[in-house]
């Protein structure tokens, strides 16, 4: 409990700047969306024109995408960009962060084994991301009746907003494996920067290149809004897919971690 | 001269993947080309009458995606992204290095200034910074060339290279001057990144909404926006001007505010 | 009863080596010196019975049980200072150690007070940020981290580095004291003066292995003195040549030799002589320790 409390305690002030800054993203989008309706009318009459194959690659439909829920999800990606980094950043730092800190030595000589000090650094971390996703839920249903020109079901904006705590979760493990797989992790960014960029951009030229099996590839490409909006719920195979990763990843750091020589920081 | 060559080998790894990684970039986005090219209709024209806003979100941004060359120029954001990113992490941590590694103590016990370290550390960050605009200029001029059956490009790719340049240097020089001004070593790189994500955040709302045109200036990503670049054949002076000027009052800020402060030991 | 036992121990790092077969024992109230030269394997040893490193082969017990397996019930009653100390930065003295304290299950207001108590006694400020102290003051840190919850076993990996002397003193002390209590101690050291202050055995590590256990006394007896002579005349070398007579040095009017043997027959000598001045050392366990090395390295 005491790591845990810890943990928790030094990530307050990250936490906090976090969950503004993403609150603060909403708010920017989410302000230009009656501009946007107003767009749409003429948008629906050229876009109807487009030849079939055309609309399937861009992955348009045309229904979903010109409602409240179609913007959000948009917006959505650049904030689940961001959450991301967040969730990596944890991750990988809460893990390294006694190593690069030279406390392991403290840490470690106290009566605890490795698995309770992972298993608390990890339930803070989720704890969190649990936090942070419930402050962006709110906040964005809250902006969603602000900008709503119409009705809307808070069930699909919330459903819509739950696969950024999914991607998260995601580079949460992935944070906490790298973390235990690169001996000597000097800069938590250096790390999660370019992973998180670099499945960023395998996403999304994935997508406007219209090539579906990239989506397996990229976390960004799990949980399609378009699908979410039109189904009113998540892909279970995706969902398979991240507790697969999740699963592994998390014991794998468990186990690397546990078996981890801790030399003499000198 | 010590200095530069220390810091060339210490990035030495990190930059020969960040070359791998264009590469891959470059390379797997053209290789989708030829995926494309099926479709077969000009839709310059059909898009020519979307708005603004709804095209950004489909991810087009005006380019023929029949022609290589207009692939490349959606390429060319992701490009941008990856070379931004990589110019931030490098001047936050060539400036902070010494400091999170508990080596500034050793480093400047010795005969040297700390704006020459600063010179040889700058030095060092632009040849890399140049080694990477190389690797992505020949890659792309491969590439390029090998998917696009015949369609030159040289001059389109020579201008965005250009602008990648630029690009880069004013983050980079936004890295070093992060970690020159702030104590704690390791917040410096969060924050130079942070500003590569917001002059994202900032280009895609420029896109979206014409009414939001003038922050255009608060997004290097807008100075050289592809679309813009290939369209005109050359940079625009402001916005070279502008580069500029960023670059050099964050160079000068690096040497002051870095020559002035206490050292974390 | 042992408090530590180790049986063939052995860690490599990958091919490098790390401690060969080394067995240990360490009895209940014991202050046990663990000696040698930087690399020779004395942290590698402390670090595996922290359970910090896993050994390749052989095995270590601390109270009779497993480090390998039991690491939590054994730490719950090891204080442990490490050579370097590093803490979070983020934090001060107080919280470093309230954090520290919140692991044992002792009773939180006992070690509240002797963490105050032990403060006082080092004239350490609680109050300050641990970025902000001196190595020397972090270092006390360590010292009541590591002390603060009155553990049975107390290891110390090269703890004075960075103390001044008063410190040092006060250090040691307190080191007695605790070991009057009933604490076991295992120090090591690369400066020998400390461990022959504080020992009752020494184990001498070099390459990897134990090479010499030793009551510190025996190996103080059994040794050599250094005979260091002012003479009035210039000395004549024949006059020392008596049996047990070693590094034998002349110069100008200065004599000093090594002699192990019966004094009787140094004295006798020297009642032949026209002294200005006259030593008797006892010889450091620099150079005994010496001696073992230079013996090891002959075979």
């Amino acid at each position: 409990m005491n790591v845990f409390l810890r943990e928790l305690n030094a990530y307050r002030k990250s936490t906090v700047i976090w969950c503004a800054s993403l609150s603060a993203i909403l708010l920017i989008f989410m302000s230009l969306y009656p501009a946007f309706t107003n767009d749409v009318t003429a948008a629906k009459q050229v876009l109807e024109q487009f030849p079939e194959t055309l609309r399937t690659a861009l992955n348009i439909s045309l229904s979903s995408f010109f409602t409240i829920y179609g913007f959000y999800g948009y917006l959505l990606s650049f904030a689940i960009l961001a959450g991301s980094i967040q969730a990596m950043n944890i991750g990988t730092g809460i893990i390294s962060k006694e190593v690069s800190g030279k406390t392991a030595d403290f840490l470690l000589s106290k009566p605890m084994t490795r698995a309770q000090v992972v298993s608390a650094k990890l339930a803070a971390a989720l704890t969190i991301i649990v936090i942070t996703n419930v402050v962006f839920a709110g906040v964005s249903y809250l902006v969603a009746l602000m900008v709503a020109t119409e009705k809307f079901a808070a069930g699909t904006l919330f459903l819509l907003a739950s696969t950024m705590f999914l991607v998260q979760l995601i580079f949460l493990a992935l944070g906490a494996l790298f973390a235990v797989l690169i001996p000597k992790i000097k800069s938590v960014i250096a790390v999660s920067m370019p992973t998180v960029f670099t499945l960023y951009i395998i996403g999304t030229l994935g997508d406007v290149l219209g090539n579906d099996k990239v989506r397996y590839l990229s976390p960004f490409k799990f949980f399609d809004t378009t699908y979410i909006i039109k189904n009113v719920s998540l892909e279970g195979k995706f969902l398979a897919i991240e507790a697969a990763i999740v699963v592994v990843a998390v014991a794998a750091s468990y186990i690397i971690y546990i078996k981890k020589d801790v030399r003499a920081s000198a | 001269m010590n200095i530069y060559l220390r810091e060339m080998k210490a990035h030495r790894t990190g930059l020969i993947w960040w070359c791998v990684g264009m590469v891959g970039l470059v390379a797997s986005g053209m290789a989708k080309y030829d995926a494309y090219q099926g479709a077969g209709v000009s839709i310059e024209e059909l898009f020519a009458t979307v708005p603004k806003g709804v095209m950004v979100i489909f991810g087009m941004t005006g380019f023929d995606l029949t022609k290589a060359s207009g692939f490349y120029g959606v390429l060319f954001l992701y490009i941008a992204l990856m070379a931004a990113i990589h110019a931030a992490l490098l001047g936050s941590h060539l400036i902070s290095k010494e400091e999170r590694d508990r080596t500034s103590e050793f480093l400047y016990a010795k005969p040297v200034s700390r704006s020459s370290a600063l010179t040889s550390k700058l030095l060092a960050g632009l040849t890399m910074v140049v080694i990477l605009n190389i690797a992505t200029l020949l890659s792309s001029f491969y590439f390029v060339d090998f998917f696009g059956k015949g369609e030159s490009i040289t001059a389109d790719i020579l201008i965005l290279m250009a602008g990648l340049f630029l690009l880069q240097l004013i983050f980079f020089t936004i890295g070093t001057v992060a970690a020159g001004v702030v104590r704690r070593p390791k917040a410096a790189p969060s924050i130079a990144t942070s500003f590569v994500y917001l002059a994202l955040l900032v280009s895609y709302l420029v896109n979206m909404n014409e009414n939001l045109d003038f922050l255009k200036y608060l997004s290097p990503f807008k100075y050289f926006d592809a679309a813009i670049l290939m369209a005109d054949g050359r940079l625009d002076p402001v916005y070279v001007a502008l580069s500029v000027v960023i670059v050099v009052l964050a160079v000068f800020g690096t040497y002051r505010f870095y020559s002035a402060r206490d050292l974390t030991v | 009863m042992n408090v530590i036992e180790t049986t063939k121990l052995t860690k490599y790092y990958g091919k490098s080596r790390g401690i060969v077969d080394v067995d240990m024992t360490v009895t209940e109230g014991e202050i046990y010196g663990f000696i040698g030269p930087n690399g020779a394997g004395k942290s590698t040893t402390i670090r595996t019975l922290l359970g910090l490193i896993h050994p390749t082969s052989g095995s270590a017990t601390i109270f009779g049980k497993d480090v390998t397996t039991s690491g939590p019930a054994i730490r719950e009653e090891v204080g442990y200072l490490p050579s370097e100390v590093f803490y979070y930065d983020d934090m001060r003295v107080i919280d470093l150690l309230r954090y520290s304290a919140s692991f044992y299950k002792k009773d939180r207001k006992a070690i509240e007070q002797r963490i105050k108590h032990l403060a006082e006694l080092f004239d350490l400020d609680l109050k300050k940020k641990i970025d902000d102290l001196s190595y020397g003051n972090k270092k006390k840190v360590g010292i009541i981290q590591g002390l603060a919850h009155e553990p049975k076993l107390i290891i110390l990996d090269e703890p004075t580095g960075g103390l001044d002397p008063l410190i040092q003193q006060q250090f040691f002390h307190l080191l007695k004291e605790e070991n009057e209590k009933g604490a076991t101690i295992l120090f090591s050291s690369h400066i020998l003066s400390e461990v022959q202050k504080l020992c009752d055995r020494v184990a001498i590590i070099k390459d990897g292995s134990i090479i010499k256990v030793e009551q510190i006394k025996t190996l103080l007896e059994n040794s050599t003195k250094r005979f260091k002579l002012e003479l009035v005349n210039m000395p004549d070398a024949s006059a020392f040549a008596i049996e047990g007579v070693s590094d034998l040095a002349l110069v100008n009017h200065s004599v000093s030799f090594l002699y192990r043997g019966r004094i009787n027959e140094i004295t006798k000598m020297l009642a032949g002589q026209d002294l200005i001045d006259f030593l008797v050392e006892e010889p450091d366990l620099e150079e005994i320790f010496m001696h073992y090395y230079q013996k090891e390295d002959v075979q």
